[in-house]
């Protein structure tokens, strides 16, 4: 029963967060410069219809933008898009799963780049500075230089960036993880009863890191999503990122609640996830 | 020893830069209109941009105009966290547990994303200076709630450490034990914090800036520095036009040691 009490709170604060964060971008769109504006204006044909829209607009209150937001939304849409005059919820079912796709390949990639990598330079009794020495350089690049270096230098594309972000982030987390775990007294036992490198891995090491990995994918989801905005707009990748990008330069605020309410969702199921042993709390 | 080499570093880039900018005959924003995109030379030692401006001064400015940019907002986002953190740390549990939602929306979106998306709602048409105050207040005024979820569990541990318990035994009023007990302790646990925002402020920028939101033209900074290199016409002319990138590589590194070995150190 507390097991369930704990979920269900979970979730509920989740959703919580979510909501006052969509209620935060509505806030901050009503207010923006230029939000009164629409690009039909200029055309002769469209511009009494325009201004009779931006006068409606004017005059209504943020509870009431809020009030017609949720309602697009229990309709099961996002509205219509300021900017592409065409549904919210078919703009990103048409970019969603680019996006998904890209976030997938670079999680799974730089997974296994940290994991390949931290495996072994964790074990190294000397020379673990020098080896994680290109870790550390990743680390300091943001994700926009990274991006442009590539197409500078004609390497690599939207996924090799993606996974070289988040593998520099989980290597320096997985490295400590493994640190730990080879100096634990059970493993220092092991390895004088003479278990191979191998054995030792699968049976001590792994068994103990696991848990710990469901953080891990909170960071890496995180590092992602953070990651994904710069790396599409700079590779023109037609995701959600660049869709953001758009909508947040155009005042789109229909888009823009609509993504910002996923990008919440994504990031506080994540979050929910890396809570590795809900009974525990619940005790 | 890192520390103090990381130290020493970072304070020769910033005398060479400010010697760069002072002394050199370019202006940041002066364009030499007969030598636009010139590879180096004798006049311009690591040529100049599509504008005709040298990119040595260029680099120097931004790096001057990124650290000064991302240590005054980085001591802004402390100061806020700390007095949330500690706020939360030492107020009664359902006022804690407000102030902790409060960074959780914003910890609910990723940084960049939401950087972008308050940054974009931001006036982008204004004066470079304004550009740039605003660019960086931004980052200060949302890069605190990670911040103040670390003072407050630093916070948390003080309180419940046994002088603290002491102290309120022998009767010290809440004043009294924040000055004589909590105030020596804060440098620990507010330092580590402001070095952490620093780099990440200044990488934040770079990204914020290759999207077009950072601080505006012609005041120069990584981010449209960035920007620039989406000419690819510059890219046949010479190798310099990677500097901006190398050079904030470099800082960041240096930046990232330093702040590791203080933490490390704490």
């Amino acid at each position: 029963m507390s097991f369930l009490l704990t979920i269900s709170t979970r979730i509920a604060r989740t959703m919580l967060l979510v909501l006052f964060a969509a209620a935060g971008t509505i806030l901050l769109v009503r207010f923006a410069p230029g939000f009164f504006s629409d690009a039909r204006e200029m055309d002769a044909r469209y511009a009494e219809a325009a201004r009779v829209e931006i006068q409606v607009t004017q005059q209504q209150t943020l509870l009431k933008i809020a009030v017609e937001e949720a309602r697009e939304w229990l309709n099961g849409g996002f509205g219509e898009s300021r900017q592409y005059s065409v549904p919210v919820s078919g703009l990103i079912a048409a970019r969603a799963p680019v996006s998904a796709s890209l976030l997938a390949r670079g999680i799974v990639l730089g997974w296994l780049l940290a994991a390949f990598a931290a495996l072994p330079i964790s074990g190294l009794r000397k020379g673990g500075l020098f080896w994680g020495a290109p870790f550390t350089i990743l680390l300091a690049i943001p994700a926009a230089a990274m991006a442009t270096a590539c197409i500078l230098a004609n390497v690599g594309g939207a996924v090799l960036v993606l996974s070289l972000l988040i593998a520099a982030r989980d290597f320096k987390f997985l490295r400590s993880l493994l640190e730990e775990a080879w100096r634990s007294p059970h493993l220092l036992q092991a390895r004088a009863r003479g278990l191979s490198a191998p054995a030792l891995v699968r049976t001590h090491i792994l068994p103990n890191v696991v848990p710990q990995l469901f953080a891990l994918a909170t960071l890496s989801i995180v590092t992602a999503l953070g990651a994904l905005v710069p790396v599409e707009v700079i590779f023109t990748v037609p995701g959600v990122g660049q869709l953001a990008w758009s909508a947040v330069m155009n005042r789109d605020l229909p888009v823009l609640v609509a993504i910002t309410f996923l990008m919440a969702c994504v990031v506080g199921f994540a979050g929910m996830l890396s809570t590795r042993d809900f009974t525990q709390e619940a005790a | 020893m890192t520390k103090r080499i990381a130290l020493l570093l970072l304070a020769l880039l910033i005398f060479a830069a400010a010697l760069t900018v002072r002394l050199s005959r370019y202006d940041y924003a002066m364009q030499d209109r007969d030598a636009i995109m010139a590879p180096s030379s004798a006049q311009h030692s690591t040529g100049t941009d599509e504008l005709g401006r040298d990119r040595t001064v260029r680099v120097a400015a931004a790096l001057l105009i990124g650290l000064a940019g991302a240590t005054v907002a980085a001591a802004i986002t402390t100061i806020i966290a700390a007095s949330f953190g500690l706020l939360a740390a030492f107020s009664p549990p359902w006022l804690a547990s407000i102030l902790l939602f409060i960074s959780d929306v914003f910890l609910s979106l990723p940084w960049l994303f939401l950087l972008m998306m308050v940054r974009s709602l931001l006036p982008l048409t204004a004066s470079p200076p304004v550009t740039a105050v605003a660019t960086f207040l931004v980052l200060a005024v949302l890069g605190w709630p990670a911040c103040a979820r670390a003072i407050y569990r630093g916070a948390m541990a003080l309180r419940a450490s046994e002088w603290m318990i002491h102290g309120r035994a022998c009767g010290l009023r809440p004043l009294q034990l924040m000055r004589l007990h909590l105030a020596p302790h804060l440098r620990t646990l507010m330092l580590p914090q402001f070095l952490i925002c620093v780099p990440a402020f200044i990488a934040a920028e770079a990204n914020l800036g290759s999207l077009g939101l950072g601080v505006g033209e012609p005041l120069p900074s990584w981010g449209s520095m960035l920007l620039e290199l989406d000419n690819s016409a510059l890219l046949a002319q010479s190798h310099w036009v990677y500097l901006p990138i190398a050079l904030l590589v470099v800082v960041l590194l240096i930046l990232e040691s330093f702040s590791s070995e203080v933490q490390a150190g704490a």
